[in-house]
C-alpha cells in the first residue's frame, strides 16, 4: 500500500515528458481518429440521409441542398414509431429483468450444489447456445400460437425468459465467489435464498450489469422472431417498423432513416450514460 | 428448413382439404364472421398498404356481416408464415401468394380452386369484362386457383437525357436486345453512365424476369406436363448466352436488383428492365433530375416478345363454407373495376380488367396524364403466365437454375454446360 502511494507521483512527473515527443503515440491517435470517423461516418450517413428530399436521396453530397424534417414526419405518419419504441423498450427490459433472475437462480444452483446429473444439465445448458433460435422458432411459434399469445407482446417475451448466456455467466462468477462469505453468512443463519439476494448478489453488481446490458441490447436489436410473430405494427417492435420501408417495389431510405435514427436514440442515450459498463460488458463475453 | 419440416403435415392437410372441396358455399352470408386476409402490402409502408386498407374498409361498409383482419407479411415470407400458421391450426382464409407459390399452395397448403366452391353461372359473371390473358395466370391443372391481384410486365425503363448526350434518339427507344447493346455501348462510351441493368439475377430477383427472356427467344424452363425441367433446351441458352455477351461486351452491368433500382433511379445507369411496379420509386428519383420513360421488354429479333407477370394471385385457403363465401365476396371486392382502379393508380400494378383502362369513369383521365403504364398496358395483350415448379422442392429448382444462369452470364462458364448442370441437377428434386 506504501509503495503504490510513493510511486504513483514519480510516475504522473514523467508522463507529460515523454507523450508529446513520442512518434507511435501519435500515429496510434492518427489511426484512432481514423477508425472513430469510419465508426461514426454511417450514423453521420443515416442522419444525413433522413434529411434529404427522395429526389436527392442518391446524391454524395456531404450535406443535402434542401434538408427538412419531411422524412422524420412520414416515418411518423407510416408506422406507430412511439408506440413500437414503447413496445421494444418494455420487452427488452423485462426480458433483461426475466433473464437476470432466472439466471441468478439457475447460477446458484450450479455453484452452490452438487446433485446427480448437474454437469450434464449444465452441460446441456451450455449446448443450447450453439442451437441458433431458427432452429427453434417454428416449435416456439406453435407453441404460442397455442397458447392464444399471437400478436401480443407476452409472446415476444416468454420463449426468452431464460437465457443460456445468463446462466453460464453468474455461474462461472460465483463459482469464484469466497466460499468462506457464503459460509460465515450461514453460521448467522442465513438461509439459500438471504444468501443468493443479500449476500451474492449484491457483490456481483459487476457481472450482473454487463448481462443486463449485452441481455438489453440483443433484444432491442432481436430480429427474426418478432418478424414470425408480427401481425400488426402496434403489437410490434421498431425493427420490423422499419422493415416496413423496404419493398420489393422500393426501399424508401429517407423515412428509413428517420426511423432509424429515432429507434437508435434509446440505445445511444444508455451507451452515453452506461459506456464504461457497456465496454466493460462486450470484453468480458466477448464482442457479439 | 422451415418448409422441409413442415411438407409433410402441409401434404397431410392438403389432401383431407381435397375432400371439404365438393361443396357449394351458401349464397350470402347471413351471420356475422371475420375472415383473415394475408397480404403483403400490409406488412409495408407507403402507397400499397394505405390502399388496402382503405378497399379493407370499403368492404366491410359495403358488407357489415363480414370483418376482414387484415394480416401483413413480407412477400418473401409469407408463404413460411402461411405454413406456421396452418401447422398452428389457424389456417387463413385469402392470401395474397406470390406467383411462383401458386403450385405449391395448391399441391402442399390446401388452395381451394375456384370452381369447386362457387357456382359456374356467379363465376362467369365475374370473370366478364377480364383480360383473358390475365385469367389464365391463376390457372392450374384447368383449374381457377387464384387471381391475378397485384401483377405487372417487365418494362425497359430508361433516362432520356442520357440518350441524348449519347445521341440517341430517346423517341425511338431500342426495341430488340440487339438495338439495346448498341444503345447501351453508345451511352457507356459517351456519358459516365453504366450501359443497361437488369433485375434478372440477385437474391431478392427470383425467376420470372429471367422466364421472360427465355420465353421471348421461344424457350421454356418446363415441359407442358409439368414433369420435365427443359431450361438446358437450345433455345433457353440461347437467351442466356445472349446475355452473356451483352456482359462480355460491357454493355450489361452486373448489379444486385437493388442497386441497379437505386443506380436507376440516381440517374447513373442508361437503362433498366425491371417490373413496372417499381415505377413509383423511379419516378420519385428522377423529379427534377432527369427525364425518365419506358418502353416494351426487348425482344429477340423479329420474334415478339412473350412477357410474363411478376406479382401475386388472391387464392381462397378457408375451409368452412360461410367463411368460403366471405372469402370469395372479398376476393370479388379486390378484384372489381374500383379496385383495379386503387391498383394501378395508387400502388402501380396492372388492371385485370382493361375494360377500365380507357374509361372515363375509372383510369381514363389518369392514363392520359401518365404516359409511363402505357407499355405495361400493351404488354398485358400478350403476357403469359409465370410458371412455377412443381412439388415441394420448387424453390431449390429456382435457385439452381438461376444459379446456373448467372454462372454462365457473370461467372464466365460456358452457358450451355452450366445450364446442362443445373437442369440435371434439378431434375432429381422434381417429383417423381
Amino acid at each position: 500500500m506504501t509503495a503504490d502511494l510513493t510511486l504513483r507521483p514519480a510516475a504522473r512527473l514523467t508522463r507529460p515528458r515523454a507523450a508529446p515527443l513520442r512518434l507511435d503515440t501519435a500515429i496510434g491517435h492518427a489511426v484512432m481518429v481514423i477508425l472513430a470517423v469510419f465508426c461514426l461516418f454511417p450514423v453521420y450517413w443515416m442522419i444525413v440521409t433522413s434529411l434529404r428530399p427522395a429526389n436527392e436521396i442518391f446524391d454524395a453530397t456531404l450535406w443535402p441542398t434542401s434538408a427538412s424534417l419531411e422524412n422524420y414526419a412520414h416515418a411518423l405518419r407510416s408506422i406507430p414509431v412511439w408506440r413500437m419504441l414503447a413496445n421494444t423498450f418494455a420487452v427488452s427490459a423485462l426480458v433483461t429483468l426475466a433473464q437476470v433472475v432466472t439466471g441468478l437462480l439457475a447460477a446458484y444452483a450450479f455453484a452452490r450444489w452438487r446433485f446427480r446429473g448437474d454437469r450434464l444439465v449444465y452441460s446441456m445448458i451450455a449446448m443450447t447456445w450453439l442451437v441458433p433460435f431458427q432452429v427453434v422458432m417454428i416449435p416456439n411459434y406453435l407453441l404460442v400460437a397455442n397458447m392464444g399469445l399471437l400478436d401480443s407482446l407476452s409472446a415476444l417475451i416468454i420463449p426468452h425468459f431464460a437465457g443460456a448466456l445468463a446462466v453460464l455467466m453468474l455461474a462461472q462468477a460465483m463459482r469464484s465467489f469466497p466460499a468462506e462469505v457464503i459460509e460465515a453468512a450461514r453460521m448467522d443463519g442465513a438461509g439459500n435464498w438471504r444468501i443468493l439476494w443479500q449476500v451474492i448478489a449484491p457483490n456481483l453488481r459487476g457481472t450482473i450489469a454487463s448481462l443486463a446490458i449485452l441481455v438489453f441490447i440483443s433484444t432491442w436489436n432481436e430480429y427474426f422472431w418478432p418478424l414470425l410473430l408480427s401481425r400488426s405494427p402496434e403489437n410490434s417492435v421498431i425493427q420490423i417498423g422499419i422493415q416496413m420501408f423496404m419493398t420489393s417495389e422500393g426501399t424508401a431510405w429517407g423515412p428509413l432513416m428517420a426511423a432509424a435514427t429515432m429507434a437508435s436514440l434509446p440505445i445511444l442515450l444508455i451507451y452515453i450514460v452506461l459506456q464504461r459498463q457497456v465496454v466493460q460488458s462486450f470484453m468480458k463475453s466477448g464482442i457479439r | 428448413m422451415i418448409r422441409k419440416t413442415l411438407a409433410g403435415a402441409m401434404a397431410l392437410l392438403a389432401s383431407t382439404a381435397i375432400g371439404a372441396q365438393a361443396q357449394t358455399i351458401p349464397a350470402t352470408v347471413d351471420q356475422p364472421v371475420t375472415i383473415t386476409y394475408y397480404n403483403y402490402n400490409l406488412a409495408s409502408t407507403g402507397n400499397g398498404a394505405d390502399a388496402t386498407r382503405r378497399m379493407i374498409a370499403d368492404f366491410e361498409a359495403a358488407n357489415p356481416n363480414i370483418k376482414v383482419e387484415g394480416i401483413g407479411a413480407s412477400s418473401a415470407e409469407l408463404t413460411s408464415r402461411v405454413q406456421a400458421d396452418i401447422a398452428a391450426n389457424r389456417v387463413p382464409d385469402v392470401v395474397q401468394m406470390v406467383f411462383s407459390d401458386l403450385a405449391y399452395g395448391v399441391d402442399n397448403l390446401g388452395v381451394v380452386g375456384l370452381e369447386d366452391i362457387v357456382p359456374q353461372a356467379e363465376l362467369a359473371a365475374h370473370f366478364q369484362g377480364m383480360s383473358p390473358k390475365g385469367l389464365k395466370l391463376g390457372v392450374l391443372n384447368g383449374k381457377t386457383y387464384g387471381l391475378a391481384y397485384t401483377f405487372s410486365t417487365p418494362v425497359l425503363f430508361y433516362n432520356a437525357d442520357l440518350f441524348r448526350k449519347a445521341g440517341l434518339n430517346p423517341d425511338q427507344p431500342p426495341k430488340t436486345w440487339a438495338e439495346v447493346k448498341a444503345a447501351a455501348l453508345a451511352i457507356r462510351d459517351k456519358t459516365d453512365a453504366e450501359g443497361i441493368a437488369a433485375g434478372i439475377f440477385g437474391p431478392s430477383a427470383g425467376d420470372w424476369l429471367f422466364q421472360g427472356v427465355v420465353r421471348s427467344n421461344n424457350g421454356a424452363i418446363l415441359s407442358d406436363d409439368r414433369k420435365t425441367l427443359t431450361f438446358a433446351e437450345p433455345a433457353a441458352v440461347e437467351a442466356v448466352a445472349m446475355l452473356r455477351d451483352l456482359y462480355d461486351s460491357e454493355a450489361y452491368t452486373n448489379l444486385d436488383v437493388t442497386a441497379a433500382m437505386e443506380g436507376m433511379a440516381a440517374g447513373t445507369i442508361g437503362m433498366y428492365l425491371q417490373t413496372s411496379a417499381i415505377q413509383g420509386f423511379l419516378v420519385r428519383g428522377a423529379e427534377g433530375k432527369f427525364d425518365l420513360r419506358a418502353t416494351t421488354m426487348p425482344r429477340f429479333g423479329d420474334k415478339p416478345q412473350r412477357p410474363n407477370n411478376s406479382g401475386s394471385a388472391l387464392v381462397i385457403m378457408a375451409k368452412d363454407p360461410v367463411k368460403q363465401r366471405a372469402a370469395w365476396e372479398l376476393m370479388k371486392h379486390m378484384t372489381s373495376k374500383e379496385a383495379y382502379t386503387i391498383i394501378t393508380r395508387d400502388i402501380g400494378y396492372l388492371p385485370l380488367r382493361a375494360e377500365i383502362v380507357d374509361d372515363p369513369a375509372y383510369l381514363g383521365e389518369w392514363v392520359k396524364t401518365h404516359p409511363l403504364v402505357r407499355p405495361n398496358l400493351e404488354q398485358l395483350e400478350m403476357l403469359e403466365p409465370w410458371t412455377s415448379f412443381p412439388g415441394p422442392n420448387y424453390r431449390q429448382i429456382q435457385k439452381i437454375m438461376m444459379e446456373g444462369a448467372e454462372m454462365a452470364v457473370f461467372g464466365g462458364m460456358d452457358p450451355a454446360e452450366a445450364m446442362k448442370a443445373a437442369q440435371d441437377t434439378a431434375q432429381t428434386m422434381m417429383p417423381k
